[in-house]
């Protein structure tokens, strides 16, 4: 029998001896191990990581589609299953256009752009024709969220299978170090979609709620696609307000817009107002005022908006509310919703300091207005 | 140690157009921002959607 109380560890593992060959291999075989296999044992642990997420980017996506079926079977009443129709519609793309000669590429993107949007519109109509606006700028967007996440994950999933195959770490590290931004957006898309199904207005909706107050008991007229247009007076001084076209969901098209009014009636100076992305350690719905064209999305309307004001001379000031990305695209916050008033005075006095009676200001209500009417 | 699952609920805020009295209730499907919905109870007044918001409540 041995006795397994009396071991002494020292004489077993040679602690007391340096040239003991067991101690040597203990410490010498993961070096030969890290050496010859380190990058395969570190492609497995991120693997891990990875992996973990492309599951709940399946998850979203899964999610973002089943809900998109469910509101279409609800609420357009198609006379035939949509599914198809859908699924066909998720696997589309955009080809941009080439940038190798810049020159002119805005009006491209432009068109390209607007080709999509007018053929998703009149593709989701054809599914049930009698639907109303209201309901087809809702499926348009949840549309676009599914269409996004199936894209996510379809590129996150490709880039973690390549370097697998390959058995390339440093393939996956780019993969690795932007995950956590991909999974803190794919999230919040995610979660957006309750909000447009309910057709409650989210945080991106703040610019258009402000001005869409304002525009209420006034004459309205639709300018361009999607966008509403009226005007007030305030202290002697003209108003011309400018926002999407409410409670649907959409940003319109305020670059086309502001193009028409400054043809008409050059306002002497163009006030924005929207949402911003807020800095890390920065608080949710604090304010912001600033210069130059507040406005977001892929910068075919901001660069439109730029041009007409440099052509024409007119300084753009902006107010911007600052929040997340989650915050932005889902249901908005009582913080958010509470700084409505506190952004109109500064509009006013902003209006004063730097307008004179007898002048004329353009204010852009930018964001969606899902929810928010005029 | 472990973090109450929050959740967020959908509130409606109704101010009366005459007295500007306000009121707090759950959102219901239908409802938008500046939209008339109903005769205010002190005044006789118009009530109007003045704020849709979320409020996460811990679970």
């Amino acid at each position: 029998m041995v006795d397994f109380t009396n071991i002494d560890l020292d004489q077993l593992f040679g602690f007391s001896d340096d040239s003991n060959p067991l101690l040597m291999l203990v410490w010498i075989l993961p070096i030969i191990i890290f050496i010859f296999y380190g990058q395969r044992i570190q492609l497995q642990v991120t693997s891990g990581e990875i992996k973990k997420a492309i599951k709940k980017l399946d998850a979203y996506r899964i999610e973002a589609r089943t809900e998109l079926i469910d509101h279409v079977k609800k609420n357009m009443n198609p006379s035939e299953d949509p599914t198809k129709k859908i699924d066909r519609f998720l696997d589309y793309f955009t080809i941009m256009p080439v940038d190798m000669d810049p020159a002119g590429i805005v009006g491209k993107v432009r068109h390209t752009v607007r080709a999509r949007e007018d053929y998703s519109r009149n593709h989701v109509k054809s599914i049930s024709p009698e639907t109303d606006e209201l309901e087809l700028t809702k499926v348009i967007t949840l549309l676009e969220i599914a269409t996004s996440l199936h894209m996510i994950f379809k590129i996150v999933n490709h880039m973690y299978l390549t370097a697998k195959k390959q058995n390339n770490y440093p393939l996956i590290l780019p993969l690795q170090m932007i995950l956590p931004f991909i999974m803190e957006e794919a999230e919040a898309i995610t979660k957006a979609i309750p909000s447009f199904r309910m057709g409650q207005p989210v945080g991106d909706g703040i610019g258009p709620m402000v001005v869409g107050k304002m525009m209420l008991d006034t004459k309205k007229e639709i300018i361009s696609f999607q966008t509403v247009f009226a005007e007030k007076e305030f202290e002697e001084r003209k108003l011309f307000l400018l926002k999407a076209e409410g409670p649907g969901s959409t940003v319109g098209r305020p670059g086309d817009a502001v193009e028409i009014i400054v043809a008409k009636n050059k306002p002497d100076i163009i006030i924005m107002v929207d949402a911003a992305l807020k800095m890390e350690g920065e608080d949710s719905a604090i304010t912001a005022q600033g210069f130059g064209a507040a406005i977001g999305g892929i910068g075919t309307e901001r660069f439109q908006i730029e041009e007409i004001a440099t052509k024409n001379n007119i300084p753009i000031f902006a107010i911007v509310i600052k929040q997340s990305i989650k915050d932005a695209i889902t249901l908005m916050s009582k913080d958010i919703s509470n700084q409505a008033e506190n952004v109109r005075s500064q509009i006013y006095e902003m209006i004063r300091d730097n307008t004179k009676p007898g002048q004329s200001i353009l204010l852009i209500g930018v964001g969606n207005t899902i929810g928010v009417p005029q | 140690m472990f973090s109450k699952e929050k959740i967020i609920v959908a509130y409606t805020i109704e101010k009366c157009k005459a007295c500007e009295m306000e009121r707090k209730r759950n959102f219901k499907q239908g409802d938008y921002l500046f939209a008339e919905t109903s005769k205010c109870d002190s005044c006789e007044g118009v009530m109007q959607i003045e704020k849709i918001f979320g409020e996460s409540i811990e679970k």
